[in-house]
């Protein structure tokens, strides 16, 4: 209501704007009754949906109507100014016609003063002149006064203007003031409505809840109870059927105990079974554990004994590609040789005929080792134990059987000066005695075979069991047993001097083994020399006596010190072989070069020198051949030709080639 | 003596701290005091016993003098960082730190920075835009950030410019005091907005001029003395300038008036338009009320010929004849111009002739303002026939332009066929009945109107109330078209009452 007081005492000249400004209020009103109606028609919609589009179009008609009520301001202020501007045109305009009309009047008074003058100038009466001037006088001060009242007017109005500046100014400040106040009450307006509006908008939301809310909690309790009614019944339906389950979850456990016993019981059985089934699979496990290592051992055996044979094989195999080799070597050699002397006795002949035919010299045959030797040359081979052995059996039995035999040969087989009987017997008694060392199947085997061959291949088993392989460990071995023997021998003849008989120079010996060897042999060299049976029996007699004193009991005790001892050389002995092949090698080499020059090279320089000579004696026998055969063909020639000429000589024709010269003459004439 | 010194310094910091007042006051004392006999333990309570010469021998005592001690607090020492920044806040002048630090820290720093330390300082290290809200609360007691672009920073920077360019004294003043500003603010002025310049001060003259104001101006002859401030060093220094808003006059002059306060002078006019020509940011310029003529008018508008970013141009409330319309109507098609602004001036027919000629083929103008002109219905005439083929403006006041019913025909069949037009505002004119309901007739083929302002129209108030009823209609309409994002979105919603206001 202040507002449109204002509005009104503002515009008391602009009465349609004043009426205008009343009616907002009614306006207001009448929109609040249109809106109440609208509100009653709309029911269908929420409640807070309608109150906000009543808020919505209050307040646009609010801001719209506050906003003109405020811009009403601007707008009368404008038509004002338009009035204004109007009015100022008009005065502007009648104050241009005004001061235009008073130039022109001034002017014309202004020219009538200036005409004036002109007839002034004419006037000579002093007079007439002062009247003129005077008038003169009067029209200027008319002219300045009609201008001074101009310039007095328009100050006055200047004068108005500025009060009228001071008036605008004011009134302007109050404009100012008064929109302010409209801005103010509008803000205010605006603020309170919309703070109405927001109250209302909330409260019909707030009722719009309340009622949701009322509704949804009837809902919701009904709901409750029905989930509640179905709750309970879910329950008891549960609770019996637990208790169905637990009566049968009982059965089935009393069935499951004895179920569970029943298989207990039977797979305890089954268990004993299988615990008896395992203690016997143990024992037959056992029991084949024992039979395959009693296998394997022997398998072990088997193997060793087979790689033993393979090994003799093998060495036989060798010994027997050797034999081969040496008999082609021998051959060979043996072919060589003899074309080598063939050359040799042509180049002798040679020799002896220039040294006789052409030298005139005598001529001797040269006489070298070579020239004799046939066949390869080459060291004894060593023989094998068991040859030897062989030998020695075979040599004895004959010498049993004729008692005499060709003792060279034996003493050229031992070499060490051991009587074979001394080895025979030695070795008898080894083989006596050491019969452990031969497998009990080659002693069955030998049952039906010669006692000869008997000992022979018991002596092979035990020799290969002792490692005695070659000639030289059998006469170690000999000479071993010998040599115990002399050991013990002096240590039983210091207790019983001189018992033995056939020892003479018992003093002597008795110090050291070698010289008794050196006695023993020189019994036996003794013995050869006299080569007589007597003595031979005596030998006999004599030789017995040292194999006896080995005791059969101590034969034991020597193979052990002897195995003892043998085991250390044994290593070095293969190299030794090697060593004597390359040296027959090297023999031969020598052989063959001697071969080569059995003409020495002086001899050689003769014959070149001969040669050179007997060439240039052919030479000159050739030249020589050459004349004489061209001058015996010369001769010839000269004959034939005396023949031919004599031929000529005496034919026919010649005279009947005589043509006399008349003849001759004539002939050019024709 | 050592002894007392190595006590006092076992003691916990906490204790230390709070002692120190005691020590520092007892200092004295207690270097003097030898290992005296402690006094018994019932009479050391009282605070004022720490001033006892005995006081600081005993380390247990004194303890317990402190324990006892009503000053004595469980504050703990703050923490080093807080110390640290206390430091850094103290004397952030000297040594501003900022940037090194932990987020959490700068916050601390920035909360309790004095709004009153150099500029040259805050200006380009402080973003934060509390600091800059305490600054402008700290100014300015009103203070309408929205204006600004809602940032506090940038609100400062351009109202302390305004402040500084509104009291700058030609002549007087050291220019320096605004270019020295000038690398600070770049980078934050967007808008320039000064309403008032002063003219240089002659005291010698003044009284001649007082003297001479009674009897007429006689300003022309001093004319090139009363130039104002040169804007073009300023503006070509400011890299986001948007909008210039300039009046060349003096405010609240009151009964100190006299006319050479508002003299917009040729230099003025050629360096103005000099410097908007540079600009190519600038998408507002207003220059109001400051008496600029037809041939100023020509100057300005001239320069701002092609120019590729202005949106804006108000030249209201000024001296603006038909040529200087004539210069704006060539403006409008040889510019972006989206808004033109030329109420309270001096249009009439003719002028308004060619911005309707310029207008008929426009594309770019959304609103066009002659309020408080006098273009009569010779232009209104125009004005109504180029809006017959104009399919851009929007919005259009002819406010006190002494039009009548002629016009109201025209416009009637323009509302008719016109489907961008949202506000028309023909308030003070002489309608008339007839004219009214023209008008009227023209509104009930018309759905995009929401604004037709007919007061002081002589418009017969039931025409005008079913005006009103229509263009309510029109309203509600466009508000379902905006609500409803299947249709177009116009751009001007139910809230668009309040800009009627122009």
């Amino acid at each position: 209501m202040l507002v449109s007081f204002f509005l009104r005492q503002y515009w008391e000249p602009l009465w349609p704007l004043c009426a205008r400004g009343e009616s907002w209020v009614s306006v207001m009103e009448a929109l609040g009754e249109y809106l109440d109606g609208k509100k009653e028609s709309e029911e269908d919609q929420s409640k807070s949906y309608k109150q906000k589009e009543e808020s919505r179009l209050k307040l646009a008609k609010l801001l719209l109507c506050g906003t003109e009520l405020v811009t009403n301001i601007q707008v009368a202020i404008d038509i004002r100014e338009i009035h204004r501007r109007v009015e100022e045109e008009d005065i502007k305009r009648q104050r241009i016609e005004k001061l235009e009309n008073e130039v022109k009047s001034s002017q014309d008074k202004f020219d009538e003063i200036t005409s004036k003058w002109e007839e002034g100038k004419q006037k000579r009466i002093p007079q007439e002149l002062w009247e003129m001037l005077n008038t003169q006088q009067l029209h200027c001060a008319g002219l300045l006064e009609d201008k001074n009242k101009l310039i007095s007017e328009l100050q006055q109005e200047l004068k108005k203007k500025d009060d009228q500046y001071v008036k605008d100014l004011k009134k302007q400040s109050d404009d100012i003031c008064l929109l302010l106040e409209r801005m103010e009450e509008q803000v205010k307006n605006v603020m309170k409505t919309f703070r109405e509006e927001l109250y209302h908008i909330e409260k019909a939301f707030e009722v719009e809840r309340q009622e949701l809310l009322a509704s949804n909690r009837k809902k919701w309790e009904t709901a409750l109870q029905a989930h509640n009614a179905k709750e309970l019944e879910y329950l008891i339906n549960r609770m019996k059927k637990v208790e169905d389950y637990e009566k049968q979850l009982n059965k089935q456990r009393i069935r499951d105990c004895e179920e569970y016993n029943m298989i207990k019981i039977k797979l305890e059985q089954d268990v004993q079974i299988l615990e008896q089934q395992l203690q016997q699979r143990k024992a037959v496990y056992q029991l084949n554990q024992e039979k395959l290592e009693y296998n394997l051992q022997v398998l072990k055996k088997r193997d060793e004994e087979s790689t033993a044979i393979k090994s003799q094989q093998k060495r036989k195999i060798n010994r027997h590609f050797a034999l081969i080799d040496d008999e082609k070597f021998r051959e060979i050699w043996l072919m060589n040789e003899e074309e080598a002397k063939d050359l040799i006795a042509r180049a002798f002949d040679v020799d002896r005929i220039i040294h006789t035919h052409h030298l005139g010299l005598p001529w001797t045959a040269p006489d070298f080792w070579f020239l004799k030797n046939v066949g390869p040359i080459s060291q004894q081979p060593q023989k094998s134990a068991m040859q030897i052995v062989e030998e020695m059996l075979l040599r004895t039995e004959e010498e049993e059987a004729e008692e005499t035999a060709s003792e060279s040969e034996s003493y050229l087989e031992l070499p060490k000066q051991i009587s074979e009987k001394t080895a025979k017997r030695i070795l008898m008694l080894l083989c006596d005695e050491s019969g452990f060392l031969i497998e009990s199947k080659l002693l069955s085997l030998l049952l039906p075979l010669e006692q000869s061959e008997c000992y022979l291949l018991r002596l092979d088993a035990i020799f290969s069991a002792l490692g005695i392989e070659s000639e030289d460990d059998l006469y170690k071995l000999v000479n071993f047993f010998l040599q115990y023997r002399a050991h013990h021998l002096s240590s039983s003849l210091q207790s019983k001097p001189c018992s033995q008989a056939s020892v003479e120079e018992a003093g002597v010996e008795g110090t050291s083994m070698e010289s008794e060897l050196e006695l023993a042999e020189r019994t036996e060299m003794q013995g050869e020399k006299e080569e007589s049976l007597v003595e031979g029996k005596k030998e006999k007699e004599k030789t017995p006596a040292s194999p006896w004193v080995i005791h059969p009991n101590d034969v034991l005790k020597i193979l052990e010190a002897f195995v003892m001892g043998l085991k250390k050389p044994r290593d070095s002995r293969a190299p030794l072989r090697v060593q004597k092949s390359v040296r027959s090698n090297s023999k031969d080499s020598e052989y063959w070069q001697a071969l080569t020059t059995v003409i020495p090279p002086s001899r050689l320089n003769l014959w070149d020198a001969l040669y050179t000579a007997l060439e240039k004696y052919h030479l000159v026998l050739t030249q020589r051949a050459k004349l004489l055969l061209e001058n015996s063909s010369l001769e010839q020639q000269n004959t034939e030709l005396q023949a031919l000429l004599q031929q000529y000589l005496t034919a026919k024709i010649n005279s009947e080639l005589q043509v006399p010269p008349t003849q001759v003459l004539r002939i050019p004439t024709k | 003596m050592q002894d007392t010194v190595t006590t006092s310094a076992l003691l916990d910091p906490s204790h230390s701290s709070v002692s120190t007042q005691d020590k520092s006051s007892t200092g004295g004392h207690t270097s003097s005091t030898g290992p005296q006999p402690s006094k018994p333990s019932s009479i050391t309570p009282v605070p004022a016993k720490s001033r006892n010469p005995n006081s600081g021998a005993n380390f247990h005592r004194m303890r317990r003098i402190i324990a006892e001690d009503p000053e004595w607090s469980l504050a703990i020492v703050p923490l080093l960082t807080e110390l640290c920044i206390q430091h850094i806040i103290k004397n952030f002048q000297r040594n501003p730190i900022l940037k090194q630090l932990l987020p959490e820290h700068q916050q601390k720093i920035l909360n309790h920075l004095s709004p009153n330390l150099p500029l040259a300082v805050t200006a380009n290290l402080i973003d934060d835009e509390n600091y800059w809200l305490r600054c402008c609360m700290q100014r300015w007691p009103v203070c309408h950030v929205a204006e600004h672009g809602g940032s506090w920073k940038r609100m400062f920077f351009e109202r302390h410019l305004e402040n500084l360019l509104k009291h700058f004294i030609p002549g007087t003043t050291d220019p320096a005091v605004i270019l020295d500003l000038l690398p600070l603010c770049r980078n934050y002025v967007r808008r320039v907005h000064v309403d008032q310049f002063l003219p240089p001060v002659r005291l010698p003259a003044q009284p001649q001029t007082g003297d001479r104001s009674d009897s007429g101006s006689e300003g022309e002859m001093e004319e090139p003395a009363v130039d104002h401030y040169q804007l073009g060093d300023l503006v070509a220094g400011l890299s986001h300038l948007e909008e210039l808003d300039l009046v060349y006059g003096v405010k609240d002059c009151g009964m100190n008036f006299e006319w050479n306060l508002f003299l917009f002078t040729y230099r003025d006019c050629h360096s103005l338009a000099a410097t908007i020509k540079a600009c190519h940011t600038l998408k507002i310029f207003k220059l109001t009320r400051s008496k600029v003529d037809d041939e100023k008018a020509r100057i300005i508008i001239r320069s701002l010929l092609d120019h590729p970013v202005l949106e804006e141009l108000d030249l209201s409330h000024n001296l603006i004849g038909d040529r200087g319309a004539r210069g704006a109507a060539k403006l409008l098609n040889h510019s972006r111009l989206r808004v033109l602004n030329l109420a309270n001036n001096q249009v009439r027919g003719p002028g308004a002739q060619s911005l309707a000629h310029a207008l008929a083929h426009n594309t770019n103008l959304v609103s066009l303002n002659l309020r408080l002109n006098c273009i009569e219905d010779e232009g209104g005439q125009a004005l109504a026939h180029a809006l017959l083929t104009n399919k851009c403006l929007t919005t259009l006041h002819l406010g006190g332009n002494e039009l009548s019913e002629p016009t109201a025909t025209l416009l009637s069949q323009v509302l008719a066929i016109n489907t961008t037009l949202t506000s028309i505002n023909l308030s003070c004119n002489h309608i008339g009945l007839d004219g009214g309901k023209q008008l009227l007739e023209g509104m009930s083929d018309n759905k995009t109107l929401l604004e037709f302002d007919l007061r002081l129209s002589d418009v017969a108030q039931e025409s005008e109330y079913l005006i009103g009823q229509a263009l309510y209609a029109n309203r509600e309409a466009a508000r379902q078209r905006a609500l409803n994002p299947s249709h177009f979105v116009s751009t001007i919603t139910a809230s668009g009452p309040e800009n009627s206001v122009g």
